[in-house]
């Protein structure tokens, strides 16, 4: 079984095949990077798959799988280039899009932007009103929809040419009739168009959050439709006849037919692949409290793992480009963080670093592109931490000179210090930045890191792993084998998943049989729904995992928490498990509980897990006497955090073996990652060939 | 204490780390509260201060609490219980004559001791949904300061850790909602309670002394920046005035708000001056905690705008330094005990506003046109089956003003005001009202201008049981302005009407207090909407059809004002456009 995770990044796209015995090659793993083709990704993941079958000698009839990692949607999200949507709400609230929460993003501004109302995801043209009335809190229709207005409105949207549609009345998430039969009418007279109602897309309670969600769905939905089908065909064309599975923000995968569907799932495709790369690589050697923290060139992904769990975001947490989109997510953040981030002096003195990026063009000033401001990379390379002239195996042609030019003429004479202090201060400020992001997704919520690993990876990620560890009080650095195709390697270690929700506002403490029955029913009718998802991906019933959870607050609360709902036939016993695990979040999350207050039902969710083939990453071999002086490459003055200049070894990673020590200061160097391991540090290479790097005790 | 400066990279990370403690604050404070005014609508305020009840770092929540935790510190130090801090206690204070913003926002203080010794305070501001007043959540019409409910002066809620069970059964007993009053309470010290822990573990990582000298190094840094734009203003006295309706209760007498900005090299000062005298109602601005909190915010908004300039200006005292406020005693801005002084926040948005407007002829590509300047907030209240009383707190937004380079942003919290609305859905499942309308007005047309004025928002709340509605807004009559050969905007209406006979409709005034409603009332409230900046004739034609296809504008206002010509198709007709503008062009220069 031949299989290829495929990750598309905003510089490069990586690569991951793995064969079985069973395949012509025998068993094996390939990795490869080709640049991405922003225009049009399929180019790049195309020309990639064919070289890496071509690398490995496989012929690409034997692949049966790919898994992709896309960032098409969010790149849509990004940019702004949607689809033109149309939208039948309420009469009396054609404006819930353009309001928002009617929050503004900027506390001390005049000046500041309004995204959603300079560009709004679905233009007021064409949200249609429709009169149409649900009324709280039992859905009874107070006025029957208006269908003759539904045809009239969708005639005008039809001749306006609008790609998609949504429909998103009040209360639909009490009773969704109205948008059933308005989407029926839709179809009927726009066949082909991209169609979807908000109790469907995410049948929550909140008609911002969930029209805001449901048009995003659509504003993504006929592009990343056309992609994935497009990408389906070039396969197919080619010769390939492998299952296409994508990767979701969830961290699950889904089939092509389910994102087409549902776009909006797969909003946060590329970061998740890295956290569940990291979270693969861990597990190997045992390591169940990880930080990831996946470092590029413009940004950094950082998502903490406890108990070898992915955590998944809140959905009211959930944005995307500033909306709100209520659809699981790993629970990451994203912060303006990277080697091409820049540093500066403000106005007033203050020393900065980044959220601006140099990107690769014109890069860092090492990189003679026309950059002059000096970057995180130029800091590395001028305390010796990178080799200009190993980057990339030497592929990119750097002059240091610049490095050191850019940070004196930038930042060491308007502060009066020094070069290397300044680049040393470049490096302290942003490891700072990610430090504080690090603690706001760890520390913040009760998590301490004295227990965790912090897993950095990504190309730039590694050089920073101990000075980041440092900062956040990590126990160690645990860098995976390959960090540059951690993200794509994930891939081909992620399970199948879905998820649903269902809408049910009650009191849990006194709840009336009439809703312990509706409760019984939604959660039979959701296990349904997703016991045929798994069941259309080939997955046999005794492989399926569900996981049940009620989404609940205090009443009179506005934020939910989940509480599992203990599995078999729902009881009066479980729904007190329930109430109790749901103070013990409340106590967790803001170590408080209200003991006395009423537990309120909000949400119901249904996850379904099918486990896939994990990647058998090969064990290392044991490390041999001589290892060490076999992988040395040189030695070079290195500067490290107390501000000494230590002759420092390299070596080359791919000859260090299992078992193998090697005492700070060292660099080990691959072709596109450098780790850093400081004076007093030690790194070990695990028998999955993780590197630990701890401090020496 | 040590003033050695701190190297550059530690007091950038100090920084970070001030501000992550602030917003953690405000984030629990508002993730655990029940009642929606402090968890949907964020209306509340969360920091660090330092023994001279300085500003070390504030959350990023509603800018009318920013800033305004030193004055309730400095009422505390003079009402506290027992005259002395001790490690443990927890204060609750609200007294408007002792700093406090007004009665409703309780702030809640937790002294932090570090090895023994008292270095600074933690604590948090929310605004509750009902303190016992004359009327149930807000009160406008009442004789004096005793009337707006519980007046908790330095009050310890707890102390020495132990919690003071007989000022706790008070409250029970003096609040409509008393269970929210509270539990919301209780958040607000788990929020304060983190703010003192993250802040010794700051103080035990850098130690004291570096701790404070980089706190005093990054108020001064706020101060330089503030100042080094103040210098960009030429020095001057810069005048702009208005009115506001009526005090809540004589209707018939308006009330001036004069505005005059000196600038200085770098220092202003804002002197209200020969506004209105103070009012007989609840209609006052409290000085400390409300008027100068106000001035301060408008000058962070006009020279530190966070949208146009790259460089995050930490949120500390800094920003408040080189700002004098001057209010007469007696006046509408600095009230003398014991005048009520509870409805107090459309007075300060009008004086922002105002200042905004006086520095227009200095401040050209800074400045905006007229907003609405105003609020709405309205408590809507009933009894419920059990015999309770439910009460909401409503915050409605406003519209900005037309802008040097973009159209003023329409419905949506204006100048002082940042809150959150309550989701339509939220409300209608767990009170007994239902919301008829939630868009943009479409009675009225924004200023028009180069750039348009934001379109104020229409939100109609029905009522399905009998119950009481009290209202707090303004801008019945001073239309906002327009600027630059912009057009004024339009001013704000509230109506109220049954819902089985919609055309029986009674204009309200823009103030009320204690309304009775029976099943059925409905309230629509109408915000004003923006001026408008530059001449509209400069507006592009294709823009205002644009406009007129999303019914931002009819088209007979692109007709009127705009000069643009649509055909049939709603195209623009060039030719019979120029003309149209020209002939405009040729009237306006008469």
């Amino acid at each position: 079984m031949a299989r290829i995770g495929v990750d598309v990044g905003g510089t490069n796209t990586d690569l991951i095949l793995e064969t079985t015995d069973k395949d012509s090659i025998g068993k094996g793993v390939f990795e490869h990077k080709v640049a991405s083709t922003p225009e049009d990704q399929s180019i790049g993941v195309m020309r990639g798959i064919l070289e890496i079958c071509e690398k490995a000698k496989l012929d690409k009839k034997e692949i049966d799988l790919i898994v992709h990692g896309t960032t098409v949607a969010t790149n849509i999200s990004i940019e702004g280039n949607g689809a033109e949507v149309g939208m039948l709400t309420t009469k009396g609230f054609r404006d819930i899009l353009h309001i928002g929460r009617h929050k503004r993003p900027h506390n001390f501004s005049l000046h500041f932007d309004v995204p959603w109302q300079s560009a709004p995801m679905v233009k007021r043209r064409n949200r249609i009103p429709i009169n149409e009335r649900i009324l709280p809190p039992h859905g009874e229709i107070e006025r029957p929809l208006d269908e003759q207005e539904v045809r009239a409105a969708v005639a005008t949207l039809k001749e306006r040419g609008v790609q998609a549609v949504i429909i998103g009345f009040l209360f639909s998430f009490l009773n969704r009739s109205h948008e059933q039969k308005a989407k029926e009418i839709v179809q009927e007279m726009m066949p082909g168009a991209f169609v979807c109602c908000s109790s469907e897309v995410v049948d929550v309670m909140r008609e911002y959050e969930r029209f805001s969600t449901t048009a995003m769905n659509a504003y993504v939905g006929p592009a990343t439709y056309n992609y994935l089908t497009h990408l389906s065909s070039e396969l197919r064309e080619s010769g390939i006849g492998a299952d296409l599975r994508i990767m979701q923000s969830n961290g699950g995968v889904a089939t092509v037919e389910s994102c087409c569907e549902r776009p909006v799932n797969i909003l946060m495709s590329g970061p998740a692949g890295g956290v569940i790369g990291g979270h693969h690589f861990a597990q190997l050697d045992g390591e169940q409290n990880i930080i990831t923290v996946d470092i590029g060139g413009t940004s950094a992904d950082i998502s903490t793992l406890s108990d070898g769990k992915i955590q998944i975001m809140n959905p009211r947490d959930s944005y995307v480009g500033g909306y709100p989109v209520m659809v699981p997510m790993i629970d990451l953040i994203t912060i303006g963080a990277g080697g091409g981030s820049i540093a500066y002096v403000d106005e007033a003195g203050g020393f900065q670093v980044g959220p601006r990026s140099a990107g690769s063009v014109p890069g860092p000033a090492c990189y003679n592109r026309g950059g002059t401001e000096p970057t995180v990379t130029d800091a590395n390379i001028v305390l010796g931490r990178l080799d200009p002239d190993e980057m990339l195996g030497g592929d990119l042609n750097l002059n240091p000179e610049l490095s050191a030019w850019a940070i004196k003429e930038k930042i060491a004479d308007p502060l009066g210090l020094s070069v290397k202090e300044a680049a040393l201060g470049i490096l302290k400020i942003v490891n700072n930045n990610m430090a504080l992001a690090i603690r706001s997704n760890s520390v913040a919520r009760g998590v301490d890191p004295r227990d965790f690993v912090l897993m950095p990876f990504g190309g730039a990620g590694p050089v920073h792993g101990p000075a980041l560890a440092a900062e956040v009080n990590a126990k160690a650095v645990f860098v995976p084998p390959a960090p540059g195709i951690t993200a794509a390697a994930g891939l081909l270690t992620t399970n199948l998943q879905y998820q649903t929700t269902r809408s049910l506002l009650c009191d849990l403490d006194t709840i009336s049989d009439e809703n312990m029955t509706r409760m019984h029913d939604y959660l039979e009718l959701l296990e349904e729904e997703i016991e045929q998802k798994l069941r259309d991906d080939g997955v046999e019933p005794e492989n399926m995992m569900l996981t049940r959870l009620a989404e609940c607050r205090y009443y009179g609360q506005g934020f939910e928490l989940r509480a599992e709902i203990p599995a078999g036939e729902l009881t009066r016993e479980g729904v007190k498990e329930v109430i109790k695990s749901f103070h013990q979040a409340h106590e967790t999350d803001y170590g408080y509980c209200f003991e006395n207050a009423v537990v309120e039902l909000v949400t119901l969710r249904v996850i379904g897990n099918a486990e896939s083939k994990k990647l058998d990453w090969p064990l290392s071999e044991e490390a041999g006497t001589d290892d060490l002086a076999k992988a040395f490459m040189y030695e070079r003055p290195t500067v490290c955090d107390d501000g000494q200049e230590h002759m420092t070894p390299r070596y080359r990673r791919k000859s260090l073996k299992a078992g193998q020590r090697v005492t700070g200061p060292a660099l080990l160097m691959q072709h596109d990652s450098t780790s850093f391991v400081p004076p007093g540090w030690s790194a070990k290479i695990t028998k999955h060939g993780n590197l630990f790097i701890s401090k020496d005790q | 204490m040590n003033q050695t400066p701190v190297n550059p990279i530690t007091l950038q990370v100090i920084n970070g780390a001030l501000k992550t403690i602030a917003e953690e604050m405000g984030h629990i404070l508002y993730r655990m509260s029940f009642s929606s005014i402090i968890r949907e609508s964020q209306d509340l305020g969360a920091g660090l201060f330092d023994i001279n009840f300085q500003t070390i770092c504030e959350s990023e929540s509603t800018p009318m609490h920013i800033g305004s935790i030193p004055a309730y510190l400095r009422g505390i130090q003079e009402t506290l219980q027992g005259g002395e801090w001790h490690e443990g206690d927890v204060v609750i204070h609200n007294h408007p004559y002792y700093g406090s913003s007004h009665s409703p926002d309780l702030a809640v203080i937790i002294p932090i001791f570090y090895e023994g010794e008292l270095v600074g305070f933690s604590g948090n501001t929310a605004h509750h949904i009902d303190i016992g007043a004359a009327t149930p959540g807000l009160i406008i019409d009442v004789g004096d300061v005793y009337a707006e409910g519980m007046l908790l002066a330095g009050l310890k809620l707890y102390e020495k850790g132990v919690r003071n069970e007989a000022l706790a059964q008070m409250i029970t007993y003096n609040s409509r909602a008393s269970t929210q009053l509270l539990r919301d309470i209780e958040a607000q010290v788990a929020s304060a309670q983190l703010g003192v822990k993250r802040f010794k573990e700051l103080l035990t990582r850098y130690g004291k002394d570096m701790t404070f000298s980089a706190v005093d190094q990054l108020i001064d840094y706020s101060e330089s920046i503030l100042r080094q734009r103040i210098k960009e203003v030429p020095n001057g006295e810069y005048r702009a005035e208005g009115f506001l309706d009526d005090d809540g209760r004589n209707r018939d007498d308006r009330l001036p708000v004069v505005v005059t900005v000196t600038v200085e090299d770098e220092d202003i000062t804002v002197d209200l001056t020969g506004s209105a005298p103070q009012t007989p109602t609840a209609y006052n601005v409290p000085f400390e905690g409300s008027c100068k909190v106000a001035a301060y915010a408008a000058f962070r908004k006009l020279l530190l705008d966070t949208h146009t300039s790259g460089t995050p200006v930490p949120s500390n005292e800094g920003s408040f330094r080189p700002i004098k406020v001057i209010a007469p005693e007696g006046s509408i801005f600095n009230p003398i005990f014991p005048a009520a002084a509870e409805a107090r926040f459309t007075q300060c948005n009008r004086m922002i506003d105002l200042i905004i407007k006086a520095l227009a002829p200095v401040l050209p590509d800074k400045v905006i046109a007229g907003s609405s300047a105003s609020i709405s907030f309205a408590s809507y209240s009933g009894i419920k089956d059990d015999g309770d009383y439910w009460v909401f707190l409503e915050v409605n937004e406003g519209a900005y003003g037309g802008r040097p380079q973009s159209d003023g942003p329409d419905s949506i919290d204006n100048l002082m005001a940042n809150t959150r609305n309550n989701p339509i859905e939220d409300l209608g499942m767990h009170l007994p009202m239902i919301c008829d309308r939630y868009e943009l007005r479409d009675d009225v047309m924004p200023g028009a201008g180069k750039y348009r004025g934001g379109i104020g928002v229409v939100k109609s709340q029905r009522m399905l049981t009998p119950g009481s509605i009290t209202h707090e807004s303004e801008r019945h009559y001073d239309v906002p302005w327009g600027i630059f050969g912009g057009s004024d905007g339009a001013v704000g209406k509230t109506e109220i009407y049954n819902y089985a006979s919609q055309d029986n409709i009674t204009q309200m005034p823009s103030k009320f207090s204690g309304h009775p409603t029976q099943a059925g009332d409905v309230m629509a409230y109408y915000s004003p909407c923006g001026g408008g900046y530059g001449n509209p004739l400069e507006r592009p034609a294709e823009q205002v059809r644009e406009d007129v296809l999303d019914d931002f504008c009819s088209r007979e206002h692109a007709f009127e004002v705009y000069g643009v010509v649509l055909d049939e198709q709603l195209g623009v007709d060039m030719v019979a456009t120029l003309d149209r503008r020209e002939i405009l062009s040729r009237i306006a220069s008469e």
